[in-house]
């Protein structure tokens, strides 16, 4: 099956135009506490992303990007406002369905790594093939690709304590692509990095979005942003400037999707939709 | 996800943390060992006084003085004169011995060595009716008892006290300040855990009443019945001749108490049966504390991995998924520290504890081991199930 059959498969499943946007939000609030502690981390914001896009999400610490980010990866619930992934509406979804979405349409990238301790590096990247019920073979093969792709195919049996900080974030970077999800976000992925292992990263994220997945990344630094083709900035919980670097080129959001290993046919959406 | 591949992340979940899953599963251990220990202690001292009892013979019956019946102008004691009137062969036919017992407890000096043990004093016949044997030397004669001389028969366990190595035969010992010669030794009769009746010294009744305790009332009498099924009777022909001698009107209250061998191992098992009770009762307490202290480690344990938790959610394991996986590895780690905690205790019963042999209680093993089991599946799986049900965010979160 060829990439554009595949995923002409996958979108007719769900009934979804491929020239949908990724991301579609809508006038997003989260309060946290209550009475007059309760504090407004996003006051009403409104956000289209489209497919093949590179966004920076910039702004000071309390300025609600962080937010932003879990409830765009599904971890968190919006307090109102909606949410279309793929022109789904995530609110409707159960706890199941969200586990599957999370699992197949979201690739999220910590700023803490959270690799799953005294577990190897290639039993990390495995973990969310693991639990699409991917076969141990393939499953392996898959994760050894993705690690070869972040560079570290040679370190897969490694703990993650026995890995560079940089290491540790390709790894995660190679776990949050393994299940090839249309959108990967990573919060400050850069954050806890020096600039060699900064560059590392980046380099990598460049690569994936020129392949044509959506990439949304949280930073505090200039010198990040500037890869990305999109910059929002956010103040106080809302949208204060959107500006556009570079435009999201016209074939990447049908370009090759990368192959790790054997095409990803237990992921069909069917399931969740 | 296949049972298999979930089996596979629990079992890598448990290496992943050697020493605390090896803290786990020695908790387990030592609460399942513990509990069956105790009560196969328990256990162990009931069957040895049945032992221990059935080797004292079954046709025998003791007359011991009871309360003192209040109103009555006459006197209560056993004498001499009712040993007398209980052997008259035409009033108990079926009454093949009397003996008379007389018992004190005295301290035992031999050169630097003392011992306290309860000297008795009786009458020939009691070697026999006491299910005893000569080991060594000989039995006091009928002379020693009319001349009340000074001489003594000890048991086993008082020789080797006293004398060690040495032979204790024709040794002068101090009892109670006064010398008797030794002339026997008795066979050992085997230690029922309680008391030993091998620790014993039994001389005259004349000596012992004129050197140690005077002449007052004697302690009890030992009727030896003429076969094993000739014992109720033998009680019916005394009880008529106590009652005589003593005139007693009311049968539901008498001055005595007799009592046969099987009644007293009635009476003995029924004390030992208190005890298991107890000991089972204080093994209940260590499988409570046992089962908190599960709780505690698998609480802390899986409340620990949280975090892990909510990575797993944010890569998207269903809920199913996570909990399989924490209550296989509860299962393994509650299962395993059981079994171990079984095969410790019955290593443990092949040991004599403070002189009782063990002996393991079928029950105790499924009661400790379920228990165990129990508890560690729940609170291994109920925090589990907490975290899972948190939003990704928030497990995340947890510090």
């Amino acid at each position: 099956m060829s990439d554009a059959d595949q995923t002409q498969t996958l979108y007719a499943l769900r009934e979804v135009p491929l020239g949908k946007p990724v991301i579609e939000v809508k006038n997003l609030t989260k309060t946290y506490g209550e009475g007059e502690a309760t504090v407004h981390a996003l006051a009403g914001v409104s956000l289209t992303i489209e497919r093949g896009d590179y966004v920076a999400i910039m702004g000071s610490s309390g300025s609600g990007k962080s937010t932003l980010m879990h409830i765009l990866g599904c971890l968190d619930i919006p307090t109102s406002g909606s949410y279309h992934l793929d022109g789904v509406d995530v609110s409707r979804l159960n706890d199941q369905q969200l586990a599957l979405v999370r699992n197949r349409r979201i690739g999220f990238v910590f700023q803490a790594f959270n690799l799953i301790p005294r577990t190897s590096a290639l039993a990390n990247v495995e973990l969310p093939l693991a639990y699409a019920g991917v076969k141990s073979a393939q499953r392996r093969t898959r994760a050894l690709a993705a690690l070869e792709m972040v560079g570290l195919g040679n370190r897969a049996d490694h703990d993650p304590n026995q890995l560079s900080g940089g290491q540790q974030q390709r790894v995660a970077v190679a776990r949050a692509l393994v299940s090839q999800p249309a959108l990967l976000l990573a919060d400050e992925p850069t954050g806890n990095l020096d600039s060699k292992s900064t560059a590392d990263v980046l380099g990598v994220l460049d690569e994936i979005n020129r392949e044509g997945r959506t990439i949304v990344l949280i930073t505090h630094e200039d010198e990040v942003a500037h890869h990305a083709r999109r910059v929002i900035r956010l103040k106080d919980g809302e949208i204060v400037s959107d500006e556009r670097q570079r435009p999201v080129e016209p074939g990447s959001a049908r370009a090759s999707r990368q192959e790790f290993g054997q095409p990803a046919t237990a992921m069909d959406g069917a399931e969740w939709a | 996800m296949g049972l298999m591949e979930i089996f596979k992340f629990a079992l890598r979940g448990i290496g992943a943390n050697k020493l605390r899953s090896g803290l786990t599963m020695l908790g387990i251990l030592i609460g399942v060992g513990a509990v069956i220990l105790l009560v196969a202690v328990g256990n162990g001292s009931k069957v040895a006084v049945e032992q221990s009892l059935q080797s004292l013979g079954t046709n025998t019956l003791t007359v011991s003085s009871g309360r003192a019946v209040r109103s009555s102008t006459y006197s209560t004691d056993l004498t001499l004169s009712i040993v007398e009137a209980l052997q008259d062969k035409n009033a108990a036919p079926d009454i093949k011995s009397v003996s008379p017992v007389v018992s004190t407890s005295q301290t035992l000096t031999y050169g630097d060595t003392d011992h306290s043990t309860s000297v008795i004093g009786t009458s020939r016949d009691y070697l026999d009716a006491n299910n005893s044997k000569i080991a060594k030397g000989e039995w006091f004669t009928a002379d020693d008892l009319t001349d009340a001389n000074r001489v003594l028969v000890i048991g086993s366990t008082t020789a080797e006290e006293l004398f060690g190595t040495e032979d204790p035969l024709g040794k002068q010992v101090s009892v109670g300040g006064q010398i008797f010669t030794v002339i026997g030794v008795l066979s050992e009769k085997g230690s029922s855990g309680f008391n030993d009746p091998d620790d014993t010294a039994i001389a005259p009744i004349n000596s012992v009443r004129k050197a140690l305790t005077g002449y007052g009332a004697i302690n009890s009498i030992l009727i030896q019945a003429t076969t094993a099924d000739a014992v109720s009777a033998a009680q019916a022909e005394a009880t008529a001749i106590l009652n005589t001698k003593m005139h007693v009107t009311s049968t539901s209250n008498t001055p005595y108490q007799i009592r046969s061998a099987s009644q007293l191992l009635e009476t003995r098992t029924a004390t030992a049966e208190t005890f298991t009770t107890l000991l089972g009762a204080v093994a209940g307490i260590s499988l409570l504390v046992g089962g908190i202290g599960i709780t505690n480690i698998m609480m802390v344990t899986v409340t620990e991995r949280t975090r892990e938790i909510g990575i797993r959610k944010a890569l998207g394991a269903p809920r199913r998924v996570i909990l399989t996986q924490f209550l296989l590895e509860a299962t393994m780690l509650s299962l395993v520290g059981g079994l171990l905690g079984v095969a410790g205790a019955y290593i443990g019963a092949n040991f004599q504890i403070t002189g009782i042999t063990p002996v393991i209680v079928p029950s105790s093993v499924v009661l400790a081991l379920g228990v165990s089991v129990a508890i560690g599946l729940f609170f291994g799986s109920y925090p589990a199930s907490r975290a899972a049900g948190l939003r990704p965010i928030d497990a995340l979160r947890y510090e």
